[in-house]
């Protein structure tokens, strides 16, 4: 029972996730228009006219806050565009402190990713600058290299799913032993992937799926690494929606997806039972061939 | 001798890479695997669709139990939004109105085809196993032979195909002696040279040794009995029976069955496409039914819940699986010991194919032992895909075929049967059909016409996933589909002729 509830909770957040990102997305051309050009280093009114029009809770700042907020980023290095890029996706940094900013600055340049690399990530999740805990943030990035291996490898996973940040290594680490031991998917592989920002049940549905359809083997482990391999790649699988992933990756139809969705869950569901409970009440089951 | 063995031996070994490092294979796997090699080639790309619903939990339907609380549990089933399948097929009926489409089974179809290449593609392999040096050469003829015009093997098929395994076997002897003679050994260190070479005919230890391939020769294509299709057009749905299943698309489950005030448990859940042949049997009040294979009783259920038969004669093959017939019987029969037992259900514990109260019947159900495919790819126990059960699987047309035939000998004239197995092969399907019609022809006299279930299969498209009966000759068959989670089943109905 409480375990339906978490599952149906978890969802829910993931729903809540993914419409976020997908408002990002729709948002992401805007700002392009938003943007000034490069040379163009003042920031003028007609900018925050437009930057305003595209998120109306910036409408509340202050004509003052605009410029403090606007010569801090400045002064480490952002230029204008990065600024209202930053603006749009996260008005609430506009009202921050000066020294907190500088603060997540700092905190970020510490990962190590390279100035350029680190200003792309921030413009294009402005979320991430909302960290505090110094402390949290290097642990989790350490952690996050442990199994990436390089810095550049952490920042490609960070660009891909920055909801890493916030999920509890232990949850990590499930999704990353699975990847790895079950699927046998190298680790290049998952860094080019969303996988990671996927919940474990569905990103093991979808690998059962394929493998119930005979569309995905394992590699063998002593295989060749250069002979490319013929299952669908992994991007394939977790970047998709349900209906692409059905049609285009599975061929198909989604009604079929759907049906074993739920048949599976149930599968796993009565697995669990039937681990809980005892064998002895295995003569009592109605069910017969 | 001993040495050109083994570097035959050797070369094998090089060639398969799974040797050394892969752990045994379970039961189920190899069943996989097995399907995966015929039916893909088969079915095609329908295949991993099967594959997947195969793989996955099946579909149930359920028989109210008319002993229990008949009206309760109906209503139950209606609140939890079951559909009833008789109001269905009364919907079913209007929309069709009537008006009978006539199509007779199409004899002229791609299956046959199909199967043809399977059994070469076997046979190959199988030779290239055995003689991995003539593989050159036997691939050039291979290929010209099956390029040959489709007339050519529906007419000879059987005979050529002997003809040529016989052929490419001494070639491939010979070409094994080249073999020997082109190895010059230096004299001083062996004192018989290789050109005495003697091929080995036969393998020790394996002296019963069925290859694979003889599995397809069961089916053949070559007709010579008189054979007869007739579309079957009238379908009752017995008033009593109450059947109760969701909609395509609906995964939602039944409850488990209850006790009810009789005593009795208030309904039986089953595969869905298991209440197909005993609905298609269309028994009428006063038959004399037998149930071949009857265990588990799932089926026999069915057609005593009917209420229609005189006599259900329940008959298998051990003791012991008709105690699990008895059980089943005891649970759902009110007043089972006193009113039914030995009065109007009889058990007979009997190989199928050695009955011989002829003429006896006017129903007969054939549920033959078959290879179940799904169970075979999702159960290890007792798995019919045991490397120990070889022989027995391979032989399981035969044995089908043998039951069938026998069957139709225990038919009154003009009596029907339904042969049906859970099972996706077509040589396990029209193949043995086919072979029992013409066992029956040959060795008895008996002939029968085949009854066309296109029409009536059309009243429970709603539910069903069925094949396509282009592809089909003889019976219909429910395909496994996600939505529909039911099957493989497979099922003909042949009528004794007068």
């Amino acid at each position: 029972m409480f375990r339906r509830y978490l599952i149906n909770f978890k969802q829910n957040v993931q729903i809540i996730h993914r419409n976020q990102q997908f408002i990002q997305r729709q948002l992401t051309p805007l700002r392009y228009v938003a943007a000034a050009p490069e040379e163009q280093t003042q920031l003028e009114q007609s900018h925050i006219d437009e930057a305003v029009r595209l998120n109306p809770l910036l409408s509340r700042v202050p004509e003052a806050q605009w410029q403090k907020a606007y010569e801090t980023f400045l002064n480490h290095g952002l230029n204008t565009s990065n600024f209202l890029r930053i603006a749009v996706g996260n008005p609430d940094v506009l009202a921050r402190p000066k020294q907190r900013i500088i603060d997540a600055f700092e905190n970020w340049r510490s990962c190590q990713f390279g100035e350029k690399l680190l200003f792309l990530l921030l413009t294009k999740y402005p979320e991430l600058l909302n960290v505090s805990d110094g402390l949290r943030l290097r642990k989790h990035i350490s952690y996050l290299k442990t199994f990436a291996g390089t810095d550049k490898n952490v920042w490609k996973l960070l660009m891909n799913s920055p909801d890493l940040m916030e999920q509890s290594e232990h949850r990590i680490e499930e999704k990353v032993k699975y990847l790895k031991e079950v699927m046998r998917i190298e680790i290049p592989e998952i860094i080019k992937s969303e996988a990671l920002s996927k919940p474990l049940e569905e990103i093991r549905c979808r690998h059962v799926f394929l493998e119930r359809l005979g569309l995905f083997v394992p590699r063998p482990k002593k295989a060749n690494p250069d002979e490319p391999s013929k299952n669908p790649r992994l991007y394939q699988i977790t970047n998709t929606s349900e209906k692409t992933f059905a049609t285009k990756v599975c061929h198909v139809t989604l009604i079929e997806y759907e049906a074993f969705k739920e048949l599976y869950e149930r599968e796993l569901q009565r697995a669990e039972d039937d681990a809980d409970e005892d064998e002895a009440r295995e003569g009592k089951r109605g069910y017969k061939k | 001798m001993l040495r050109v063995n083994s570097l035959v031996y050797l070369q094998m070994r090089l060639k398969s890479q799974r040797w050394a490092f892969k752990g045994k294979k379970t039961n189920t796997q190899r069943a996989l695997e097995s399907f995966d090699d015929f039916y893909g080639s088969v079915f095609g790309i329908r295949w991993k669709n099967i594959r997947a619903a195969l793989l996955t939990e099946h579909k149930y339907i359920a028989v109210v139990n008319n002993f229990g609380d008949a009206d309760k549990t109906c209503n139950g089933m209606e609140l939890n939004g079951a559909l009833n399948i008789k109001s269905l097929i009364k919907v079913v009926e209007d929309r069709l109105g009537r008006n009978n489409k006539l199509s007779i089974n199409g004899s002229n179809n791609t299956l046959d085809e199909n199967l043809f290449k399977v059994l070469c593609r076997q046979e190959e392999r199988e030779k290239q196993s055995l003689y991995p040096m003539s593989s050159m050469a036997e691939t050039s003829v291979q290929l010209q032979y099956s390029a040959g015009n489709t007339t050519e093997f529906k007419s000879n098929s059987e005979n050529g195909e002997n003809q040529k395994f016989i052929e490419s076997l001494e070639m491939a002897i010979e070409n094994n002696t080249q073999l020997a003679n082109s190895r010059l050994i230096d004299p001083q260190y062996g004192t018989g040279g290789l050109y005495e070479f003697m091929p080995a005919n036969k393998i020790k230890g394996m002296e019963d040794w069925i290859p694979e391939s003889d599995h397809y020769k069961y089916y053949s294509t070559h007709t010579d009995f008189p054979l007869k299709f007739e579309l079957e057009t009238e379908f009752y749905y017995p008033d009593n029976l109450k059947l109760y299943t969701y909609e395509i698309g609906n995964c939602s489950e039944f409850i488990t069955p209850q006790k009810c005030l009789t005593g009795a448990l208030s309904h039986y859940l089953l595969d869905g496409a298991s209440v197909l042949p005993p609905l298609f049997l269309d028994i009428k009040e006063g038959d004399r039914v037998l149930d071949a294979c009857a265990a588990p009783g799932g089926k026999s259920l069915i057609m005593l819940q009917t209420l229609f038969p005189d006599t259900l004669v329940c008959n298998d093959i051990q003791e012991s699986r008709l105690n699990r017939i008895r059980k089943v019987m005891q649970e759902y029969i009110f007043d089972y010991k006193e009113k039914w037992e030995n009065k109007r259900i009889l058990f007979n514990q009997c190989d199928a194919k050695y009955m011989d109260n002829y003429e006896s019947f006017d129903k007969i159900l054939v549920d033959v032992p078959c290879t179940t495919d799904r169970h075979s790819v999702t159960v290890n126990d007792n798995n019919i895909f045991k490397s120990t059960r070889i022989k027995e699987r391979l032989r399981i047309p035969e044995l089908q075929a043998d039951i069938l035939a026998n069957c139709l000998r225990l038919l009154k004239p003009g009596g029907s049967l339904i042969y049906s197995t859970c099972s996706l092969s077509p040589v396990q399907n029209d193949g043995v059909v086919h072979m029992a019609l013409q066992k029956a022809f040959n060795e008895n006299g008996i002939t029968a016409t085949v009854k066309d279930l296109s029409y009536i299969i059309m009243f429970f498209e709603d539910i069903f996933k069925f094949e396509n009966n282009k592809v089909l000759k003889y019976g219909q068959m429910v395909l496994p589909y996600l939505p529909a989670n039911y099957g493989p089943m497979y099922f003909c109905k042949l009528m004794r002729n007068m």
